[in-house]
């Protein structure tokens, strides 16, 4: 984290917040801490609660229990124009009738700010996103980057304590995208401002926030650093949506040191001890196709047979499909230089280290919590 | 694309039929009994531009002409003034397309009604002794009772009743369109209701008002029977004194003061076009 981004501790509490429309729960009891001057993301499907959690926080939906508190202070219902927050709308809503300077000027004139004042600060805030000289444009005559520009001017001229961002780039282009995932932690960096964002993508969440929140079905089922929820996904959903994962259901064998052996069909499998197995006991093993090792560098203690059904090759990695018994496997291998290559249906050693696996109860969601999706 | 143009022309002619025999012929008619000149109760076919000379010195003319054009800024500001609220209600707080389907019915109810047994309708809510009267005599509001009958009042809240729901209609389909998001995003960026309004709902939807604005102003600038049997003589607007001097068999002056309301009600509709073409956002 940047020196100049020093952590203010909770800037905003989401205190068990529930939330209905009609007959259906859009967020179940939900609860957690965004600390200051971090980038947090809510991830999840669509419909699974994250937008709403996002609109709560901003007032612009209340909650029909629980509460936020911003920077200490309890929101109730007020409204949005009188939270210390600005929203970067899904669907931007630029004010199609003002010009882009208008535009990023309209919260400073809503505050009645002195012209000369709104002249610098909207100059400056087009400038920190890169668009000067663009100020007299229409809305319509810029581009679909543009636009997303202006609307994170828009909202950052006012100096929100905590800005919140509505899947700030799902119209944009996968390149567009990436780049503008760049842009968006070099700003937040730059200004020490807490940032919320909304996605469906994974990928962006990982690359862009300091810890992310993994919702679905209404419910936050983990909430964590990106490292930290792939490397320890507290359920078969999150292990599922963030990356790939093979889960292999099977039995508690017994426990030896820090590992823990699970009989899957035929074979015995190794994960690190959870805290909570008991021996018996049907649960999950999570592991990462990257964790996996073939051939001869498969030479571990948790190492098994098993045959090649299938593989693809995607550029930077091999993909294979292994068969152990009724195990199915997918493993990801570096494509290197000179690599061995193998087979459809050879027979190869597969394993990993025991300390890179995972265990997750196998029912999908937490306890108390319903169904997947 | 011959087959095309044929079929194109055969369902376009029933209309155009209608729009030739019984509006460009009398209009044609009416331009050239302009022209003729009418002395001892007779038309005298001649070529003269006596009849618009006749109209454009009378003082009584601009009369007519100013009278015609108050009316019709005053009921097209009211009409506006009261359908805007009502469009606005029916839009943000009516969420039930069912509740939405019975009050637009009950909006376009007064259409349901003759003009003429409207008019009589109001005679009687109207008058000194009427229903409105009445209840606000009653409410203490007033102590005589107002002259709401034979002037120029009478007459506009009576066309102001009956063209709201064309004013309220083409506002509410305009706003109707508006991104909601828009108004979030205002309040967002601090606005509370009333700048959200001036700033975002209202330039937005002004396209609804210059719309609704054409129509009233059109229709009050040609109402007839409404200014006839509510005005008493009193409200001389551009229609009367087209329909007098027919009745006198004075074509040629009827036909003058019919051209000049059509070229009034033209300049009105360029006009407003012209106000929405301009408009932001549009």
């Amino acid at each position: 984290m940047a020196p100049d981004a020093p952590s203010r501790g909770a800037e905003v509490e989401v205190r068990a917040i529930t939330k209905r429309f009609g007959a259906v729960v859009a967020v179940r009891s939900v609860s957690f801490v965004i600390r200051g001057g971090e980038f947090f993301s809510l991830l999840g499907p669509s419909g699974c609660g994250k937008t709403t959690t996002l609109r709560v926080i901003g007032g612009f939906e209340h909650a029909d229990e629980g509460e936020v508190a911003i920077g200490g202070t309890p929101m109730g219902r007020t409204p949005p124009n009188r939270r210390p927050t600005n929203m970067v709308f899904q669907r931007l809503a630029l004010f199609p009738h003002y010009t882009v300077f208008e535009n990023v000027a309209f919260g400073l004139r809503m505050k009645r700010l002195p012209e000369e004042e709104i002249r610098q600060r909207v100059g400056e805030a087009l400038e920190l996103v890169q668009m000067p000289g663009l100020a007299g444009r229409k809305i319509s005559e810029l581009s679909g980057g543009q636009q997303q520009r202006v609307a994170l001017a828009r909202a950052l001229v006012n100096r929100p304590r905590v800005l919140l961002l509505d899947e700030p780039l799902s119209s944009l282009d996968l390149k567009l995208r990436l780049q503008m995932q760049e842009e968006l932690k070099r700003l937040q960096r730059e200004l020490g401002t807490t940032f919320v964002s909304v996605t469906h993508d994974p990928g962006e969440a990982l690359a862009m926030s300091d810890r992310v929140g993994v919702m679905d079905s209404g419910i936050l089922h983990q909430v964590g650093a990106p490292m930290e929820i792939y490397e320890r996904p507290r359920n078969r959903f999150v292990a599922n949506f963030i990356g790939d994962a093979n889960l292999i259901d099977g039995v508690v064998q017994g426990t030896d040191g820090d590992t823990v052996a699970v009989r899957a069909g035929g074979v015995v499998v190794r994960a690190r001890r959870a805290g909570w197995e008991q021996i018996g006991q049907t649960l999950t093993v999570c592991v990462r196709p990257e964790r996996i090792q073939i051939g001869a560098a498969a030479d571990l203690p948790n190492a098994f047979r098993g045959r090649v059904e299938d593989w693809a090759f995607s550029g930077s990695m091999v993909k294979y499909r292994l068969a152990a018994g009724p195990v199915r496997l997918h493993a990801a291998v570096p494509y290197l230089n000179g690599a061995p290559l193998f087979q459809v249906g050879e027979e190869v050693a597969a394993g990993w280290d025991p300390m890179q696996a995972v265990l997750v109860p196998t029912e999908a969601a937490a306890p108390g919590a319903g169904g997947g999706p | 694309m011959r087959i095309q143009g044929t079929l194109l022309w055969g369902l376009l002619a029933p209309a155009l039929g209608l729009m030739a025999l019984f509006y460009v012929v009398p209009l044609g008619v009416y331009f050239l009994n302009s022209f003729h000149l009418f002395r001892d109760g007779r038309i005298i076919p001649v070529w003269t531009l006596a009849t618009y000379v006749e109209f454009f010195t009378d003082p009584f003319s601009y009369r007519i002409i100013g009278r015609s054009l108050q009316l019709a800024v005053i009921v097209t500001s009211l009409t506006i003034l009261v359908a805007y609220p009502v469009a606005y209600a029916l839009h943000t707080r009516v969420a039930r397309p069912g509740v939405r389907a019975a009050l637009a019915l009950l909006l376009f109810s007064p259409l349901m009604v003759s003009v003429v047994v409207r008019t009589y309708g109001w005679l009687i809510l109207l008058a000194n002794q009427g229903l409105v009267n009445t209840l606000l005599r009653a409410a203490r509001v007033i102590e005589t009772p107002l002259t709401l009958l034979f002037n120029m009042p009478g007459v506009v809240i009576s066309l102001t009743h009956i063209f709201l729901p064309f004013a309220i209609f083409p506002m509410y389909s305009v706003m109707g369109k508006l991104d909601l998001t828009l108004k979030e995003a205002a309040r967002d960026l601090g606005a509370g209701w009333w700048d959200t309004f001036t700033h975002i709902t209202l330039p937005l939807t002004m396209p609804g008002v210059v719309a609704a604005a054409l129509i009233c102003f059109t229709l009050s600038l040609s109402a007839f029977v409404t200014p006839q049997l509510l005005g008493g003589g009193r409200v001389q607007v551009l229609p009367l004194a087209v329909y007098n001097s027919t009745v006198e068999i004075n074509w040629p002056a009827g036909a003058v003061a019919g051209l000049v309301l059509l070229v009034l009600s033209i300049l009105a509709v360029r006009a407003l076009n012209a106000v929405i073409r301009r408009l932001p956002g549009v």
